[in-house]
């Protein structure tokens, strides 16, 4: 799950954001742009020699080098490295891939059993081993497995640095040796009369794809990788009759399921992988359907779905902080943070004496402050600035609960407390501290008049805020409510 | 020593005429296109045994084919034509015998049957074309301007030029041959193999792919080899015919079957 997004904010506006180059994730959606653009590229000639499968069996396999090589590192047969995490899995990835291609380029030489057989077993093999090398590898399951879901999100800019290399040279040999790969792809006979002996030619193809899927499984996942390399170019296929246009389609195509899916993870609070493999199957339903009416008519139709969202896209707009005079400086209830994320949100303890006293039973962890509290006292701090008369309901009654961000159960718990004017009532779906320096938030904001139940002003914030500066986790807690309470009434 | 073998293979081709009774005017013309081309035939086959791992298909071929030939390969499927094919292509190792070629492999123009090109593959008709010039372009440079001129020539030998934007896969069966061939041209050949490009097609489609094949053989002197099952029509186009079938391999002249 990705990136930032305020409720009420246009499609177009959310949608320029992520492509600022200030944007938090920008890096992560350069690397993804990067694959989508490249992958489809290798995924068409894969799709067009009918050795799709390779396309699936190879991440697999390259995923069970990542997996392999994490658990040599911990069984000390491996040194640790200063690369970090993904330079060791990029070695397994690359050993597992060309070993796994030159293994079933043997056996297809030796037209042992059916090349499907071949392909099927591969990948069931790659898929087991890469289960079991993560059971015997337990220390380091999580990161294993986050590497191999695809954490695009955690691309450092050296990470972008390298991937960008590869994927264009990857690029620049695809562009350069186009016409060689299509004319052995297509007809091998002629291939072999006009460019002598084609296995040169089928080496570097499958070189390359081997390069690209080692070093995207590691980026990526295998899961987002078989998607940018064979669904653009299954949607690109039914819309073109030349190969120039199939080819820089499905690339387009790619492209576009890079940004829309990184957006709609973004939007949707969706996880990146599935969210693009999804949009990616979108697309073929979405080919095959405009392929069913004249070009002239898929065009247009185009054309007038892209005019509509991106009115519709420019037509909403986040609504700002009324002012505390317009409100007739009615007293503003601000309820306490209610918690929905079902992880206790404490910040560490800073007193090592108290920390084992709670660890050993002594005491509660009560005593502790929550990103809770801190956010409802920076949004108390805020709104005061601001002129708001805030007064806080258990100042009434103590034993007032946090309030849902549901108006109708708000209002609800407001009239059975006798509060009347105004709430202030948040609500918390995630506040994850990511070791990348990064916490990712979701949350709602409201105020509600308690007479009616009507919301004045709302703001959903969900996104991931950076804390380059912090050193451990309650620093991390602080430091994304500011950012938050910041961006909440900033504009 | 090439100009040798040259000119015994030239000898044994002007006796070979003799033995199978060709019309005195062919052999006139052959002498004559003999001294022009210093006498070397293009592809030679001398005793070849041809098949598939060490399993013969085709034994005993002998086999000279000059430039200005017109030869026609007879036999029913499966009698070895497009295995002779192959192994005159350089794509099939030959099992005994010899074979020589006196011109590179990339002059020559081979036009597969179009049932064996994969519908999946996005093409249209000037990109297959286009094909037949990869031999001579440079992996890192544009398509030159002269080969894309040489793409509207070649398709307008075969009078399909309209059909340059075309997928080529939603071509008729005749237009697709028609395509191939225009492909073959496009590799500026010494000789054209054409494997069955009379099979699967309309008798419009036959008629006009049977006088460009006689057209390329008299105006452009491109030695021709096709093969066909179907005998009559042989026949009809070729000026010599290999018969083919069971193994064996041997000239017809009008009825007249003689072994080779």
């Amino acid at each position: 799950m990705v990136g930032e997004e305020r409720s009420g904010t246009s499609f177009v506006s959310t949608f320029l954001e992520i492509l600022s180059p200030s944007y938090l994730l920008f890096p992560a959606l350069l690397g993804t742009a990067i694959l989508g653009l490249v992958c489809p590229l290798i995924g068409s000639y894969l799709i067009l020699r009918r050795t799709v499968f390779l396309g699936l069996t190879l991440p697999q396999i390259a995923a069970a080098g990542v997996s392999f090589t994490f658990w040599l590192q911990q069984t000390g047969f491996l040194p640790q490295w200063q690369q970090g995490e993904r330079g060791i899995g990029m070695i397994g990835s690359l050993l597992f891939t060309f070993l796994g291609m030159g293994l079933l380029g043997y056996l297809e030489q030796r037209r042992k059993g059916i090349a499907e057989g071949r392909l099927a077993a591969a990948y069931a093999l790659a898929g087991a081993l890469t289960i079991l090398f993560i059971v015997f590898n337990p220390a380091g399951q999580i990161e294993v497995l986050n590497l191999l879901k695809g954490e695009v999100i955690g691309l450092s800019k050296g990470e972008l640095r390298l991937l960008a290399t590869v994927f264009g040279l990857v690029l620049v040999g695809m562009l350069l040796f186009r016409r060689e790969f299509l004319l052995t792809s297509f007809d091998r006979d002629l291939a072999f009369l006009l460019k002598g002996q084609q296995i040169i030619w089928d080496v570097l193809l499958y070189l390359l794809a081997g390069v690209s899927i080692a070093f995207g499984v590691i980026m990526a996942g295998p899961l987002l990788l078989f998607g940018f390399l064979v669904l653009p170019a299954l949607a690109a296929r039914p819309l073109v009759n030349n190969m120039s246009s199939f080819l820089w389609l499905s690339s387009i195509l790619g492209l576009a399921m890079a940004l829309f899916g990184f957006y709609s993870s973004v939007r949707l609070d969706l996880p990146l992988g599935p969210t693009d493999v999804t949009l990616g199957c979108c697309l073929i339903f979405l080919a095959y359907a405009l392929r069913r009416i004249s070009p002239k008519r898929a065009l247009g139709l185009i054309v007038l779905s892209s005019f509509a969202v991106w009115t519709y896209g420019c037509g909403t707009s986040t609504a700002p902080l009324p002012e505390a005079k317009a409100l007739n400086n009615q007293t503003l209830w601000v309820a306490k943070v209610k918690n929905s994320t079902g992880l206790s949100l404490l910040l560490p303890a800073t007193n090592p004496l108290r920390s084992l006293a709670e660890m050993a039973g002594k005491i509660s962890s009560d005593y502790r402050q929550s990103v809770m509290d801190l956010l409802r006292d920076d949004l108390r701090r805020e709104l005061e600035q601001r002129g708001f008369r805030v007064t806080l309901p258990e100042q009434t009654d103590a034993r007032f609960p946090a309030f849902p961000a549901d108006p109708g159960n708000a209002v609800r718990l407001a009239r059975e407390g006798n509060l009347s004017g105004l709430i202030f009532v948040s609500e918390i779906w995630r506040w994850e501290a990511d070791s990348r320096q990064f916490v990712r938030v979701f949350a709602d904001f409201k105020i509600v008049r308690t007479d009616d139940g009507s919301v004045l002003w709302e703001r959903r914030i969900q996104r991931a805020v950076s804390t380059p500066s912090a050193t451990n986790l309650g620093q991390a807690y602080t430091d994304s409510v500011k950012e938050v309470v910041r961006d909440l009434f900033a504009g | 020593m090439d100009r040798l073998y040259g000119a015994h293979l030239g000898a044994v081709r002007q006796l070979e005429g003799m033995e199978l009774g060709h019309d005195i005017d062919e052999i006139q013309s052959a002498r004559g296109r003999a001294s022009k081309d210093d006498s070397l035939p293009l592809v030679s086959l001398q005793n070849a045994s041809l098949g598939y791992d060490s399993e013969p298909v085709l034994q005993n071929v002998d086999l000279t084919i000059y430039a200005g030939d017109l030869i026609g390969l007879a036999g029913p499927n499966g009698s070895g034509k497009t295995t002779l094919f192959r192994a005159i292509l350089g794509l099939l190792p030959i099992l005994s015998g010899a074979l020589s070629r006196n011109c590179p492999l990339s002059n020559f123009g081979y036009v597969p049957q179009s049932a064996a090109l994969d519908p999946q593959f996005p093409l249209s008709t000037a990109e297959v074309v286009e094909m037949g010039a990869y031999g001579r372009v440079r992996s890192y440079k544009f398509f030159p301007t002269e080969e894309r001129k040489q793409i509207g020539k070649v398709l307008d030998q075969v009078g399909l030029r309209h059909l340059a934007g075309r997928s080529f896969f939603s071509l008729s069966g005749g237009q697709k041959q028609r395509i191939l061939i225009a492909r073959a041209l496009m590799v500026k050949p010494k000789i054209m193999i054409l494997d069955e490009p009379l099979s699967g097609v309309d008798e419009d489609s036959r008629k006009s792919i049977s006088e460009l094949l006689v057209r390329l053989a008299r105006q452009n002197g491109l030695a021709i080899f096709f093969s066909s099952h179907d005998i009559p029509m042989v026949r009809r186009v070729a000026d010599r015919l290999l018969r083919v079938d069971e193994g064996r391999i041997w000239w017809e002249k009008k009825g007249v079957e003689l072994h080779s």
